[in-house]
């Protein structure tokens, strides 16, 4: 029992590694265009949240971002950052050079770190000698072009993984952004580019509207992003007459206590108009109580289209750039315990704030996330939808293969070697070589389809009206809709169990004590149930425990045929649509119940039979 | 093969070494009449084979049903042979060719060159076999043994072939692929004419105006529009017109090859593993048993599912995927095995003597140690059949133009009125299946009888 940790660590890590071997970025796949920075703004947004959200951003096993020094990368992030594509593979050309300058040289260092995969082959394509350019059937013009169109191939991915970059470097990469930013001494274009990098380093850095449960830190944000936004285009507005304010407060006592989404209808509603925003102004900077300022900021986002300036475009004035600047540094004295977290944290992240860390707490904590499709249901919930359906099919089909198979045993162990013995075990072994989903589809075939026969449904477990039945009727249904599942679930086990528990008692009953019980004069039946069957039968009871995992397990392949959406289903279903948060969870669940299982059957061993002790087994445990 | 004769036989020789002990090496003695595969009775003491042979046989069943291998592997190797449009001569009014002799080194499906390798080899090596066999038997050789010899011969010969063959060099140019030999017969009024094979129709053979036809179907004679169309199609045809039993014959290629290769892939790595685990004990093994552990914690099937339909679907990636995930099993019954055998005094006299530990382990223990894999290899065979055609039920095994026994019973899955699609693939699989597990149960009596159900 003490080797539970270290298998428990196996399993996540052998999880995370099948994760790993997913082609490529698992969420990007959603997304579609590949993920690259030709998206909109929002969609970027949204998957850059979903990205920090299941942490992927992190490093796998170690992060030592907190200790490394951005300043270089960050510059020549920069430096990159706002140039076209034409720009781009124009450098690239100097870059291929060999006499570099230092600068340049750091220049290549970064580009090659962001791990474009064949990046040097594509920066210096080997040129052709003449003869070979003859071979190919190319002019030297067309050749010249074909390497130019590979160049801004290169320069478009290059821009795709720089995104991609400043994404996952996140906050490490602020404060030398900021210093960037604030030096005056640099050039404009790359102090342009790091206001460029830090909006894509930081999404929404300003906080307009407070969550359902306001941090601390929100409580704070929120007022300094208005104060920030209201004195800048206070004059838009025509001052608020005192009526109009008495009865604005009046509805804010009553908004305050609305639900959220009657509030937002509310707001949305004739009662408001645009002209109220000042005296929201008022509200929100004042003191009022939280409640108030929710709906006040929630109101000003609505009707005051302003947003603070956080970006540039490529060709601001010096004037426009110290305004998103200054922009920028009130942000980041407000979040700046975000950017300098103590030492403690710093050496907790080197292990603790990695992918796979966050994986762990997640699994151990059964907090699964989001499914990763649009849907973006709960996946903790999508798996107790399906074992609710699984489950009892299940139980029922491990009902019949104990109920069966066990009786089915003894009769063949009874009667060794005669012609009912044998024509059950040739039964059994025929059974234990029919796949199960060829059973499935000759019986859906022979029983369900057509006119033939028609006396089982296709598939589902219920028929399309089964709410509207009565309990009784409704039961009824649901064994005819489940009685070929079952069938189907159960037959190979059932063949294998049979014969195991035949083996166990004819072990048991050519033992000794059995021929003395016999010469003692104990009647056939007597010795068959009291001393052999109980005996012969410890091996089987321990099996028992593999119901769990079967019961919850459920089968891929036999919910597939007959279109139940049960946990088999659910995990074909999200292999097929490659939903990783759900697959991931189905895998590790799995995993620790047959680990409980098997530490049930240890334990019922022990309970059922007492030559056995903790002592002997603990080891091959 | 001579040499060997002529070697001092040392007690050591009793156990063969590994290479001779293949899985394949005890279920395909195709080429060897079954009067010459009986063990002769030597002057030698009976090694353990010999004798696991001899109770084998006594298992009528199980002996049957070895025998019943035989064919289908034939079936499946000489599919080709059965069923092609490649015609075997072809006269087109000018010259006269042989496509289908070309058609056998296409290589755009890698498992079929491989398997056309092998029939190629197939009739040499019988001839040969049969020589070598006579000669053998006459020099008094056991009968396992040269059994060994000819197998591992003939698997030598087909990579022999498939690595000339593989050099773009010694390839013949198959220019004769792409052309449809039938219709050009069919339009040439007569000028054009073709030798063609049992069933002159190819695995990846389309005819969409036959496209779902019942067993025993054949076109009336006013829709031909090739000169095969006249050919019945005994099993029916699929969803784009692909006649079954074509089919049927190329799927028991892919079937086949899964099995083996997954197998031998997994008993290999299970017996190397389990093996090491045993013998060295310690942390080794601690950590050999962990490694087994997490593995067998993970549903299999689902396991193989997640990772087939991660790296990709191919017929290389299910063999690999079975083989990374049966390892376990096996592992641990040798493992068991090895620990039995390690504390017997012949190993400690194997390391008195001086043989190195891997000696020791692969040359004196395994013989003794290998037998509860070998039971299950048969078992596993089966498995890795249903495994596969599942995988291809479900849509993540091998893709449609690749002919296979699941691929058929998908299409049969979306509807059900083609019921041949269903019944003729099932059946099938059943009788695959019944076939191993039935040399397997054998095999397990006969290798130890206190297992005996």
């Amino acid at each position: 029992m003490l080797l539970i940790p270290p298998t428990l660590f196996g399993v996540t890590v052998v999880s995370f590694c099948i994760m790993q071997l997913a082609p490529g970025d698992p969420m990007l796949s959603q997304l579609g265009a590949g993920g690259n920075a030709g998206q909109s703004n929002q969609t970027r947004d949204a998957y850059v949240l979903q990205k920090r959200d299941l942490k992927l951003d992190k490093p796998l096993l170690f992060n030592f971002r907190y200790f490394y020094n951005y300043t270089s990368d960050v510059q020549n992030a920069a430096f990159f950052r706002l140039m076209s594509e034409d720009q781009i593979s124009d450098e690239l050309v100097q870059l291929a050079a060999d006499n570099l300058t230092p600068e340049q040289r750091d220049r290549l260092k970064f580009l090659r770190s962001l791990g474009i995969s064949g990046f040097n082959r594509e920066l210096r394509p080997r040129q052709l000698t003449a003869s070979e350019l003859r071979r190919s059937g190319l002019t030297e013009e067309q050749w010249q072009e074909q390497q130019e169109n590979r160049r801004k191939r290169l320069a478009g991915a290059i821009r795709g993984y720089l995104q991609s970059w400043l994404e996952d470097v996140g906050i490490h990469g602020v404060p030398p952004a900021m210093a960037l930013l604030e030096d005056k001494s640099q050039p404009l274009e790359l102090r342009i580019g790091a206001a460029s990098c830090l909006s894509a380093m930081v999404v929404n850095p300003f906080v307009y509207t407070y969550s359902r449960d306001a941090t601390p830190q929100e409580r704070e944000l929120v007022p300094a992003t208005w104060a920030r936004l209201w004195h800048a285009q206070k004059d838009e507005f025509p001052p608020l007459d005192p009526d109009r304010a008495a009865a604005l407060q009046a509805k804010l006592a009553t908004l305050a206590t609305d639900s959220r989404t009657e509030m937002f209808r509310r707001i949305q509603s004739s009662e408001f108009n645009r002209n109220d925003a000042p005296f929201f102004a008022e509200v929100l900077l004042g003191d009022a109580p939280l409640a108030d300022k929710e709906v006040a900021a929630e109101f000003l986002r609505l009707y005051v289209s302003a947003r603070v300036k956080i970006d540039v475009p490529a060709d601001a004035t010096a004037e426009e750039l110290q305004q998103v600047a200054d922009n920028w540094q009130a942000h980041y004295d407000a979040a700046k315990s975000n950017y300098f977290p103590g030492m403690a944290w710093r050496v907790w992240a080197i292990v603790g704030d990695t992918q796979y860390a966050h994986m762990i707490v997640r699994l151990a904590t059964l907090r699964f996330g989001r499914s990763a499709l649009k849907t973006r249901e709960w996946v903790f919930d999508k798996i107790l939808n399906a074992v609710i359906v699984s489950a009892p099919l299940m139980l029922m089909a491990q009902l019949v293969i104990y109920f069966t198979a066990i009786p089915l045993g003894v009769i063949c162990a009874n009667n060794r070697g005669n012609f009912v013995d044998r024509a059950i075990s040739l039964l059994l072994f025929l059974l234990y070589s029919v796949p199960p989903f060829v059973a499935a589809m000759l019986f859906l075939l022979y029983f369900c389809y057509g006119d033939y026969l028609k006396l089982f449904p296709m598939e589902r477990l219920h028929a399309p009206g089964a709410e509207n039945m009565t309990y009784w009727h409704y039961f009824l249904d649901y064994l005819w809709h489940a009685f070929l599942p079952v069938v189907c679930l159960s037959l190979f086990s059932l063949a294998g169990m049979a014969m195991y528990s035949r083996a166990a008692m004819l072990d048991v009953l050519g033992q000794d004590y059995i021929r003395t019980a016999k010469a003692k004069g104990v009647s056939g039946p007597k010795v068959l149930f009291k001393h052999a069957f109980r005996n012969g039968l410890i091996p089987i009871i321990t099996l028992f425990a593999n119901i769990l995992p079967a019961m919850l397990g459920g089968s891929v392949l036999i919910e597939y045929l007959f279109n139940i959406p049960g946990m088999g289903r659910l995990s074909f279903t999200s292999i097929e649509q490659k939903d990783f948060p759900t697959l991931m969870a189905l895998i590790y669940i799995q995993a620790i119940l047959v680990m409980v299982s098997i530490l049930l059957t240890d334990l019922l061993y022990v309970f059922v039979d007492p030559r056995i002790s903790f002592d002997g087994r603990g080891k091959s445990a | 093969m001579s040499d060997d004769l002529n070697e001092p036989r040392s007690p050591d020789d009793l156990h063969p070494p590994a290479g001779h002990e293949s899985p394949e090496g005890l279920e395909r003695p195709e080429g060897i009449d079954p009067a010459d595969a009986t063990p002769q009775a030597t002057h030698q003491a009976e090694a353990y084979l010999d004798i696991v042979w001899k109770q084998f046989k006594k298992n009528r069943a199980a002996y049957l049903s070895l025998w019943t291998l035989a064919p289908l592997f034939l079936l499946a190797l000489f599919a080709p042979a059965i069923a092609s449009n490649q015609p075997l001569v072809f006269y087109d009014g000018e010259e006269t060719i042989y496509p289908w002799i070309r058609s056998l080194f296409n290589t755009a499906q890698s498992s079929d060159f491989v398997f056309n390798l092998a029939m190629l080899a197939f009739i040499p090596w019988g001839i040969g076999a049969l020589i070598a066999n006579h000669l053998m038997k006459r020099r008094h050789v056991p009968g396992r043994r040269r059994l060994g010899w000819v197998s591992l011969v003939y698997l030598l010969m087909i990579c022999l072939l498939v690595a000339i063959f593989s050099f773009q060099a010694m390839r013949p140019k198959n220019r004769y692929e792409a052309r449809a030999f039938s219709e050009e017969e069919f339009r040439s009024n007569g000028k054009a004419h073709g030798v063609y094979v049992l069933i002159p129709l190819g695995p990846t053979e389309q005819d969409l105006d036959a496209r779902h036809s019942p067993p025993l179907y054949r076109k009336p004679k006013d829709q031909w529009k090739e000169a095969n169309d006249g050919y019945t199609h005994w099993f029916g045809t699929g969803d784009i017109g692909q006649d079954v039993l074509v089919q049927m014959l190329y799927g028991a290629r892919i079937s086949m090859s899964v099995g083996f290769v997954a197998v031998g892939l997994y008993v290999t790595i299970g017996v190397i593993v389990g093996a090491i685990a045993g013998y060295f004990g310690g942390w080794v093994d601690m950590l050999i048993s962990r490694m087994i552990e997490i593995v067998m914690l993970f549903p299999t099937f689902f396991l193989i599912l997640t990772l087939v339909a991660m790296i990709g679907p191919s017929i290389y990636v299910i063999m690999f995927v079975i083989g990374i995930t049966g390892w376990p099993s096996i592992a641990r019954l040798i493992r068991g095995e090895v620990l039995k055998q390690r504390s017997i005094d012949y190993t400690a006299a194997a390391r008195a003597l001086g043989a190195s530990h891997f000696r020791v382990i692969f040359v004196h223990i395994l013989p003794n140690a290998i037998s509860p894999a070998l039971v299950a290899a048969p078992f596993g065979v089966a498995g890795a059949i249903i495994v596969e055609s599942t995988l291809s039920l479900l849509g993540f095994g091998v893709r449609p133009p690749t002919p296979s026994w699941g691929t058929l019973l998908r299409m049969g899955n979306a509807n059900y009125a083609y019921w041949w699609l269903i019944v003729i693939p099932s059946v099938a699989i059943f009788l695959t299946v019944t076939v191993f597990n039935l040399v397997g149960s054998g095999l397990r009596d006969a290798m130890d009888p206190r297992l005996r159900v």
